[in-house]
């Protein structure tokens, strides 16, 4: 048998499944979203689904605050893991806890992770009582509203969570890759530990770092029950919007869903690709 | 350029009872090109880490032109280093790696850019200053990790081990840069090694460093002639050692009495030589020795030889070896000049 | 010893900031009464946790339903996903960053993406609403996950070595269960167990694809949130993350290691 058959041989299985699963549902997703239908009489493909998300302002103003989710959990994620990397890197006393504990979060479930924040946060919630307690407000809604707001804080918050232990561990498994050598080098070729920092240290982490960024954005993005549990009713994450037309008893909606869901996924390829960019150099430098 | 002297320079890993270096004296010339010898775990690393700044010792002092840089930070010491593996930045091009250190003191661009291209002109890397490290030979890495320590003109150049990554065909040349390098800008230059051959070759002055203490320090060939221990004879590759005694000018031993050089300690001790220097053949100090065996090496051929109940090892060329017999007896002299009396191991 | 200080304290923050969420949750899940604006409840009881372990809330049979799922999904995405991952982590061709690609995307790609489209084609074969559906779904972003790991583990793994067991006259059966199935376990066993949490995990496509009658455990956690009953909430949300605390400590030994097979792994990490 050739190498070339033998490797076919081994990834069919993967691509059949995955290709079949994954492709027939976005070929489909995409299908529906030009409002070919069949089974409703829907024959002729056209433009209507997204002509019709693009004017509702319902649409832009959830995709505006997705975007907004997502850039800046990742921004204030990834700004905090790389300094709890650097703080998990030396040693000191209590280092396997903490350690310890950053890996348990990766595997507490979002959801669990929400209904957490929500306890704490809202304005009945842990800090509510706290405030209460110290006299800084007499009721509930003197408490500004961190869950179920405008402004999403209650969500970045959860992703700022749940999200820094995933950034952190990618940086700290970079890092002891590295070793120390090159910042030696630095720092006895005259670099404070500054320099060595920004010129040697930040741009040797910045693969990891940027392709660990571009996937919680993209999670961030399209995460349905996070903003579900700690979102404001209007207005929505674009997921959740996208679900609410898709399950509408008007089935007219549907399409619309359907390219909602488009618009996601298309969000998520963008990043897909900046994702392998940055792998892909990444390991080209290392060469 | 500037003298480094260490003095009483100690180091501790975390937890060991025994020093990774014990009170270290060592004076480094200034302009010198000095080879730091020892095997693995003989501190020679942990000495130089400590040159650099790297790690802090636990106690004596490192001075550099009569300035003490014990509790400078690295990168205010005036001590460049360059690294057994080159641990060029591979985020910046070939150009970028060796302006760094400049661009790190904040010289304007242009002035970086024309220093870096006399730089790389000087070790034979012009016109790679836009690759990236990842295209780079192993030995024009190496070149670039030199070129990015020397733009800096350091008091102090450290170079660990710098040949033992090269193809030994690029060795001769990447030793001959070094001191075509030394010679052109008089840096005083600390070789690490663990290469005794190369240590020669390379330096004008050795120290030796065995079990984290200073075994011996002088110029190479004191090592091969006059060594100062049996470790030291033996890291040299000395292989001949007799117990005995030296009296007026004659070692008395189970070979007999042998005719001594002149100003040898008198007292018991172990006399040694070379393999290489033994003759056959008549001659001042003659034995008759037992033929054991016979090994050709290549260039050399090695006699194992029995006199008087003691081991001998020769060192002769091929063509001496061929009439040798194994099992017959042989005339061997051992020529005066070549004698050295080391001190009875403890 | 100022910048010493400086570690302690921040390494202390985020330690505090790993655990606040769960606070809640433990106090709420043994809570008596618990109105606000009090600090502490009114009393303290096991009556959550009583009626979650109870045969009446659902739970226990959602607890097995989400553990039977997972455990299918991870050996199923242990079959396929390791011959996979010996092609990319053995052999370079051509083609191989576009399939890399290719099966990192649904990874990436958030699950609402394709749940609708899927929907719409499982609900043709018959799937939609069926546990083997909701499986079938989860393969997606589980599937990635174990080849891309499985990819990383081989990369370190030499072939020389099976080849060195057939010429001592084994079978390739035997090759495979005595040399390289013991030299790719500690890396299997890394991606088996962060592969059932990545299916324990999925809300999303559990929803869309059993349409609500596949009752895994994070809808029955669902379902009691938003009826706003926070005590059995809590217990069920408690519940909830055993199974990763028990990944956890069975991997410890790799994960403090940080094996590269993890870190190779968690560059692709599904969620």
């Amino acid at each position: 048998m050739t190498d070339r058959r033998h490797i076919l041989l081994l990834l069919a299985p993967a691509l059949i499944v995955l290709g079949g699963l994954f492709l027939t549902g976005l070929g489909l997703t995409l299908l529906r979203s030009f409002r070919y239908f069949p089974a409703l009489g829907l024959t002729q493909p056209d433009l209507a689904a997204y002509a019709a998300i693009l004017t509702t302002p319902g649409f832009l103003k959830s995709l505006a605050l997705s975007l907004w989710i997502a850039a800046t959990s990742t921004l204030i994620a990834a700004a905090l893991a790389l300094g709890a990397a650097l703080v998990l890197r030396q040693t000191f006393p209590g280092r396997a806890f903490v350690s310890f504990l950053v890996q348990l979060n990766l595997t507490i479930p979002h959801i669990v992770g929400a209904i957490g924040i929500l306890y704490l946060f809202s304005q009945s919630g842990s800090f509510a009582r706290l405030a209460y307690a110290a006299g800084l407000i007499s009721g509930p809604q003197d408490f500004p509203a961190l869950t179920q707001d405008p402004f999403a804080i209650g969500i970045i918050l959860l992703y700022v969570w749940k999200e820094l232990p995933f950034i952190t561990l990618i940086l700290l498994a970079n890092l002891q890759t590295l070793g120390e050598d090159h910042e030696a080098v630095a720092r006895s070729l005259g670099a404070s530990r500054w320099q060595t920092f920004r010129h040697v240290l930040l741009p040797m982490l910045m693969p990891g770092l940027a392709s660990a960024s571009g996937l919680v954005f993209a999670f961030a993005f399209g995460a349905y029950e996070v903003p579900l549990v700690l979102g404001a009713y209007s207005p929505k994450a674009l997921p959740v919007l996208a679900w609410q037309a898709w399950t509408d008893t008007d089935l007219a909606t549907r399409p619309e869903a359907m390219a909602m869901a488009v618009v996601i996924a298309l969000i998520g390829l963008l990043l897909l690709a900046l994702v392998a960019r940055t792998l892909n150099r990444g390991e080209r430098d290392a060469r | 350029m500037a003298a480094l002297t260490l003095s009483g320079l100690t180091k501790r890993y975390g937890g060991t009872s025994q020093a990774a270096l014990h009170r270290l004296d060592l004076s480094i010339a200034s302009g010198s090109l000095t080879a730091l010898l020892g095997p693995s775990g003989s501190g020679k690393t942990t000495t130089m880490k400590l040159i650099a700044g790297l790690i802090a010792p636990d106690a004596g002092d490192i001075r550099l032109g009569g300035r003490s840089i014990r509790d400078l930070a690295p990168e205010r010491r005036g001590v460049a280093m360059v690294f057994q593996n080159p641990l060029l930045f591979p985020h910046l091009t070939v150009a970028g790696n060796v302006g760094f250190g400049l661009r790190m003191r904040g010289l304007p661009a242009d002035r970086i850019a024309s220093s870096v291209a006399l730089m790389l002109s000087r070790v034979r890397l012009t016109g790679l200053g836009d690759r990236r490290p990842g295209q780079l030979s192993g030995g024009q890495q190496q070149r670039t990790a030199l070129a990015r320590a020397l733009i800096l003109r350091p008091d102090v150049l450290l170079l660990d081990e710098p040949l033992s990554n090269l193809d030994p065909s690029l060795r001769d040349e990447m030793r001959q840069l070094i001191r075509e390098l030394h010679s052109e800008t008089g840096i005083t230059t600390l070789v690490v090694t663990h290469d005794q051959t190369e240590a020669v070759a390379l330096a004008d002055h050795v120290a030796l460093l065995l079990d984290g203490r200073l075994a011996q320090a002088g110029p190479p060939e004191t090592f091969y002639q006059r060594p100062a221990t049996q470790a030291v004879a033996r890291f040299f590759g000395g292989v001949n050692f007799i117990p005995g005694t030296a009296r007026a000018g004659v070692f008395d031993s189970a070979l007999g009495p042998l005719r001594l050089p002149a100003g040898i300690a008198e007292g018991a001790g172990l006399l040694t030589i070379r393999p290489e220097a033994l003759r056959f053949g008549p001659g001042p100090n003659p034995l008759i020795a037992r033929v054991e065996g016979v090994t050709f090496l290549g260039t050399q051929s090695r006699i194992d030889l029995l006199a008087g109940g003691v081991r001998l090892q020769a060192l002769t060329d091929p063509d001496a070896a061929s009439d040798l017999v194994r099992g017959s007896d042989v005339a061997v002299t051992l020529p005066p000049q070549a004698l050295w009396v080391l001190p009875s191991a403890p | 010893m100022h910048a010493d200080r400086l570690r302690l304290l921040a390494a202390f923050a985020l330690a505090l900031w790993m655990i606040l969420p769960t606070i809640p949750l433990v106090v709420w899940s043994v809570a008596r009464g618990w109105r606000y604006p009090d600090l502490l409840p009114q009393g303290w009881s096991l009556k959550a946790w009583s009626f979650a372990l109870s045969g009446k809330s659902g739970v226990l049979e959602s607890l097995a339903l989400t553990t039977g799922i997972a455990s299918a999904v991870t050996v199923l995405a242990a079959l396929i996903g390791v011959p996979a991952g010996r092609a990319l982590g053995l052999y370079r061709f051509r083609g191989k960053g576009l399939v890399t690609l290719f099966l990192l995307a649904p990874a990436v790609l958030p699950g609402i993406a394709i749940a609708f489209g899927l929907h719409g084609v499982f609900l043709r074969l018959g799937l939609a609403g069926t546990v083997t559906g909701v499986m079938l779904a989860h393969l997606i972003p589980v599937l990635p996950y174990m080849t891309l790991v499985m990819a990383a583990v081989f990369s370190r793994f030499d072939p020389d070595i099976e080849a060195q067991a057939r010429l001592l006259g084994a079978t390739p059966w035997q090759t495979f269960r005595c040399v390289t199935l013991p030299a790719i376990l500690p890396g299997l066993m890394t991606a088996a167990l962060f592969a059932f949490l990545v299916s324990w995990s999925q809300y999303v496509l559990t929803l869309a694809i059993g349409g609500g009658r596949v009752q895994t455990l994070p809808l029955v956690l669902f379902s009691f949130a938003g009826a706003g009953r926070n005590d059995i909430t809590a217990a069920i949300a408690l519940l909830y993350i055993l199974p990763g605390l028990a990944v956890l400590i069975l991997t410890a030994r790799q994960v403090t290691g940080r094996g590269a097979a993890l870190s190779g792994g968690l560059r692709q990490w599904p969620r």
